[in-house]
């Protein structure tokens, strides 16, 4: 990967013209060097303004970097010069979902869909979507839009998926994936602060680019995230993950 | 680099409830440079946070982002914080519970930018 | 995991489930296995055990030969796992650990939890009773006592 960065920058150095800032920014962003990924990405559309792809591109940057309202123009502009791209459906369709409006994110969703029926991010984004609207209630773990939320989860540990939901920013599901990786988080967290002799974990935040995210455990081995976007101070995410466990423990005792 | 980061250690543990800094590899979990309190067990401090660092980074890039950039565990004795520092290093501060956590967090930011 | 001392069992069990470690052989420094975890053939653990004790005691050499300090742990890093190899000392006299560990783990785990396992088997170790010479008309006796233990069989 980093060769490929080496390569392209190199070509784009020598030809600022050259389309190549189109792989290179994306390679940035997937790296996490979202400033870099940016200054690549405007450069391009201020070079090639009427490309849809440039612009889907800087939305998908700025929406890593939790600029929800440039990454809504951005992929407003690429649909403007291009209403039939995939990316850009699906990435505002995640926006709207993020910002609560379930109804304008399926709109998206189904329209990426009938683009490219066998697209399967866009199938598990829209499953998603369709089942929150189906239930009389929202996801039993607190309410996932307040306060600009990006996912509430709950999770056992064996890795399994107890409540809540977790996408990424380009809509899919990482649900299942996350529930996983987080196995075993619990017993770590407990584990560190024991041999360090601080007594006992309550709170793990994570602060990563476009993205902070607060761990609790509300029951013995069982862990809750909350993932909030950089517009929510980080002084906040205690008292919105103390009241997410408060309702989790709720929920956990009524299943019994 | 050894001076340069033990200088910035230092820095870090003029916070008061700071009790120990540390600049630890992110693979092997072992110490680079510490600046540590009586009864502190850096080893001990670099190899847990290196590899709690390391098991939450897997779990922010199955979410689709890149590893984290800043680390705070809260326990009611005390508190860890680690952050990314570049070339593979984290630099790790262990605290007293009621220290002043959002200081710590520039601080540790803006030392991590510092030895990146 | 299987060791011919019980009393080693609770310490290495604790080291296994902390350092998540994938191969581990306890010996004397001599080369005599004490314990063996994962490994699934006896000629394996032999041929470990023999070469481990032959490392340890080549670098021991060559610690004195450069300077007053001994060596510590050895540690060969491969491209998807490691070996660690450290002597330590133990009420029973001093043994060798070599360990085996992958990504899953890291060298700060591996030490620091092994570490804790040498003190866990310093407290954990009964009172010494008359240690017995190793003869060399039942050393092949008692190797093979030692590999039914260690294997199970």
């Amino acid at each position: 990967m980093s060769d490929d960065i080496q390569t392209w920058s190199a070509q784009l150095a020598s030809d600022p013209g050259s389309l190549v800032f189109l792989p290179l920014a994306e390679a940035l962003r997937r790296r996490g060097q979202l400033d870099a990924a940016l200054a690549v990405a405007q450069g391009g559309v201020s070079r090639y303004p009427e490309l849809a792809d440039a612009h889907d591109l800087l939305g998908r940057i700025r929406s890593d970097r939790g600029d929800t309202a440039l990454a809504q123009e951005a992929w407003t502009n690429a649909l403007r010069l291009q209403p039939d791209l995939v990316g850009a459906h699906k990435g505002l369709g995640y926006l709207c979902y993020r910002a609560g409006d379930l109804q304008k994110s399926l709109r998206h969703l189904e329209s990426a869909m009938e683009l490219v029926p066998d697209d399967s991010q866009a199938q598990a984004a829209l499953q998603r979507v369709r089942g929150l609207l189906a239930q009389p209630l929202r996801p039993a773990v607190g309410d996932p839009f307040e306060g600009g939320e990006a996912g509430t989860l709950l999770v056992d540990s064996q890795g399994r998926r107890l409540g809540g939901v977790m996408l990424r920013s380009d809509g899919t599901d990482a649900s299942d994936a996350m529930a996983a990786e987080l196995s075993g988080v619990s017993r770590e967290a407990r584990r560190t602060v024991r041999l360090l002799g601080l007594g006992e974990w309550h709170s793990l935040y994570l602060e990563t680019p476009g993205m902070n995210l607060v761990m609790q455990e509300p029951r013995s081995e069982t862990l809750l995230v909350l993932a909030r976007g950089p517009e929510v101070p980080v002084g906040r995410l205690p008292l919105l993950a103390d009241r997410a466990t408060t309702l989790a423990r709720r929920w956990m005792d009524k299943l019994g | 680099m050894t001076n340069f980061a033990q200088q910035v250690l230092e820095e870090v543990t003029r916070i008061p409830g700071v009790r120990g800094a540390l600049l630890v590899s992110e693979d092997d979990g072992l110490i680079v440079a510490e600046a540590l309190m009586e009864g502190v067990d850096g080893p001990a401090v670099a190899a847990l946070a290196a590899s709690l660092t390391g098991r939450l980074g897997r779990a922010t890039r199955a979410l689709g982002k890149a590893a984290p950039v800043l680390l705070h565990l809260q326990a009611t004795g005390g508190a860890v914080f680690s952050a990314a520092g570049g070339e593979g290093l984290l630099l790790v501060a262990v605290t007293a519970a009621d220290v002043n956590a959002g200081l710590v967090r520039l601080s540790l930011l803006d030392a991590a930018g510092r030895l990146s | 995991m299987r060791a011919i001392e019980p009393w080693v069992e609770g310490p290495l069990t604790t080291f296994l489930t902390e350092s998540s470690a994938r191969l581990v052989l306890l010996m004397t420094s001599a080369g005599q296995v004490i314990a063996q975890h994962g490994f699934t053939r006896s000629l394996d653990v032999m041929a470990a055990a023999a070469l481990g004790a032959g490392i340890v005691a080549s670098t021991g050499e060559l610690a004195k030969l450069l300077g007053p300090s001994p060596f510590g742990a050895l540690v060969h890093q491969g491209t998807n796992q490691a070996v660690f190899l450290a002597p330590f000392t133990t009420p029973r006299g001093r043994w060798i650990g070599l360990v085996v560990y992958g990504k899953e783990t890291s060298l700060g785990l591996i030490q620091l939890f092994f570490n804790r396992m040498v003190e866990d088997l310093s407290q954990s170790a009964p009172v010494e009773h008359a240690r017995r010479a190793v003869l060399a008309e039942n050393f092949e006796h008692e190797l093979n006592a030692s590999l039914r233990a260690l294997f199970g069989r």
